[in-house]
């Protein structure tokens, strides 16, 4: 029997103008699964995160979300099964965390319902995974970098979806709290497709890894099939070395510093 | 502890509307002794002076200038809201270039009515604004900035048209239109409310109920889609809404500068910046504000009438100053 893939897309392309910004990307995603995009710089993870949410239209092939082309969707039934974490270049002059987060009820809400009591239940342990509590009245404006990023997780949490597109999730934060987000994603069994550009993370909590070079998959598989040594010196024009993480056995990448 | 802190503003905010349409109501060249007024606002005045001042003069400019200025607050709060710059103003589209147009054809060419001059005003605010849409759809409309320098170029065009027939026509009639352009209650009668009360109740109502997708839209728009918000149709929707209500409150009343953009800055300072807050915040305030500068205007100079826009804009420049000394401190 075939398995029930959350997202799926088959040989999708999609062009800027005249230029190809991604071509024949296929992937499956499983229930709780996770897929790390990988990739040199400019080379179409956040394009392909924007295409697989529905927000560009594929030149060629489509985008399926349990079953469905994603263009069959109304945009609420969308957001209420997948959600988007995109970098954000800047946010709005005032907002609160707890009026950022209380957003992500956006697509569950009647234009006239208020939030409920359990919605405020709900935001309470959404600020506690995302290690804001005691922040919530905060201006965004007065938070650091990684805080704010916590924050937008918050609402990406609150918005309940069972999909998550994340563009590079781990920007800003701290070590501590790039390894506390993934493992709380990995612990809550929610289907994830996050591009990343810290190799070593992506190895330790993808299931699988996709990498990319100007718009086209290179290599598709576990961290161990991906990450090897001539593939990714390749790719990202760079010698390194490749061994095994002691603490949980995965790929581990060290690169050679200076010029190359 | 917050959330009382801000009902008592907002309980405070109430308090000073009522009391600011009370006194606005008896001031003027005349005061009534307050036990009449309220006498007189029970239907039941001593003199028909006193009945006819209250009720065919004072009541009807009192209210259309709360109307005015809660729509034009509003206008403002919501065009900074939809296109994330906090210089956003009603006067964007060139409504107001479009309406000086109208006025002065009206004023050159037409027989003078009472209707004529509004009604050639709020076809010239159309104009512009129908210029202004036709030149941002032939682009990518979806871009904000777009509808903003279309606004000002067709503001630019509609002026020197302006300034041309003027320049060539009698200079009284240029009077004229200068002190309609500066902004005036004093053609007010019950007559424009019908027209502008439900423009402005549909816009605050349409404001309430989008509130969440409307601050979503603070985001960029990908991330306001991917929250379930149709971020084009309903950028369209309210800069119709907007466009609509400012053209109807400049054909009655002129060109009241500065309120769509001082007071929503206002409101996010003492209230907060939550769509809900800004769009109610900014309709009270922006009424209360207008029918003080009215009352300011009818009696700061003895037997004359100032400008509304005079004073309007004198306001909103110095509270920008104070804004950025404060900003710097």
């Amino acid at each position: 029997m075939q398995p029930e893939w959350v997202l799926s897309c088959h040989e999708l392309s999609f062009r800027w103008a005249e230029a190809p910004a991604l071509s024949n990307i296929s992937l499956d995603l499983q229930q709780g699964e996770r897929l790390g995009v990988i990739g040199p710089n400019g080379a179409g993870k956040s394009t392909l995160l924007k295409l697989l949410a529905g927000l560009y239209p594929a030149t060629q092939g489509e985008v399926l979300l349990c079953g469905q082309p994603i263009r069959y969707f109304n945009l609420r039934a969308r957001a209420r099964q997948l959600a988007l974490l995109s970098q954000e270049t800047e946010q709005p002059q005032a907002m609160t965390v707890t009026e950022l987060m209380l957003l992500g009820l956006l697509p569950h809400k009647k234009l006239w319902q208020q939030n409920s009591k359990s919605d405020l239940i709900k935001l309470q342990q959404c600020l506690a995974q995302v290690g804001l509590t005691g922040k919530q009245q905060q201006q965004l404006t007065d938070l650091s970098g990684g805080e704010l990023q916590r924050a937008q997780l918050g609402r990406v949490l609150m918005q309940g979806a069972s999909v998550l597109l994340l563009d590079e999730p781990t920007n800003h934060l701290d070590i501590q709290f790039q390894h506390q987000l993934l493992q709380l994603i990995s612990s809550l069994k929610l289907s994830l497709v996050a591009s990343f550009h810290d190799l070593n993370l992506a190895a330790s909590y993808c299931d699988r890894l996709l990498l990319l070079s100007n718009g086209v998959p290179v290599a598709i598989g576990t961290p161990a099939q991906v990450l090897t040594e001539p593939l990714i010196s390749r790719v990202f024009g760079r010698p390194c070395l490749v061994d095994n993480n002691p603490f949980d056995g995965k790929p581990r990448l060290t690169f050679a510093p200076g010029v190359c | 502890m917050a959330k009382s802190f801000l009902t008592g503003r907002w309980l405070l905010l109430l308090l000073l509307t009522l009391l600011s349409l009370i006194f606005c109501l008896n001031t003027g060249a005349v005061t009534l002794q307050w036990q009449a007024l309220w006498s007189c606002l029970n239907a039941d005045c001593q003199q028909p002076a006193q009945w006819q001042l209250l009720w065919q003069l004072r009541l009807p400019r009192l209210l259309l200038g709360f109307v005015a200025g809660a729509g034009l607050a509003l206008c403002g709060a919501l065009l900074q809201h939809l296109s994330r710059n906090p210089l956003a103003d009603p006067y964007l589209f060139g409504v107001i270039a479009g309406a000086g147009l109208g006025a002065t054809l009206a004023t050159l060419y037409l027989p003078a009515s009472v209707i004529a001059l509004p009604l050639a005003a709020f076809i010239g605010a159309l104009l512009a604004i129908a210029l202004v849409l036709a030149f941002a759809l032939l682009g990518r409309w979806q871009q904000l900035d777009l509808f903003i320098l279309s606004g000002v170029a067709v503001s630019f065009l509609f002026s020197a048209i302006t300034a041309l027939l003027l320049y060539q026509h009698d200079p009284f009639a240029a009077n004229r239109v200068m002190f309609w352009l500066m902004g005036s209650l004093s053609r007010a009668s019950y007559q424009p409310l019908w027209f502008i009360l439900p423009c402005l109740l549909l816009c605050l109502m349409l404001a309430c109920l989008f509130r969440r997708q409307l601050d979503a839209m603070l985001w960029s728009d990908q991330t306001a889609i991917s929250l379930g918000v149709p971020v084009q149709p309903l950028r369209l929707l309210f800069l119709l809404l907007t466009a609509a209500l400012t053209a109807s409150i400049v054909a009655y009343c002129g060109g009241i500068g500065f309120i769509g953009l001082m007071v929503p800055h206002l409101v996010r300072l003492l209230l907060g910046s939550q769509a809900l807050t800004l769009f109610i915040g900014s309709s009270l305030c922006g009424g209360i504000f207008l029918i003080w500068v009215d009352a300011g205007a009818r009696t700061l100079l003895p037997n004359q009438e100032l400008p509304l826009g005079v004073i309007t804009s004198a306001c909103g420049s110095l509270f920008f100053l104070l804004l950025l000394s404060r900003r710097r401190g």
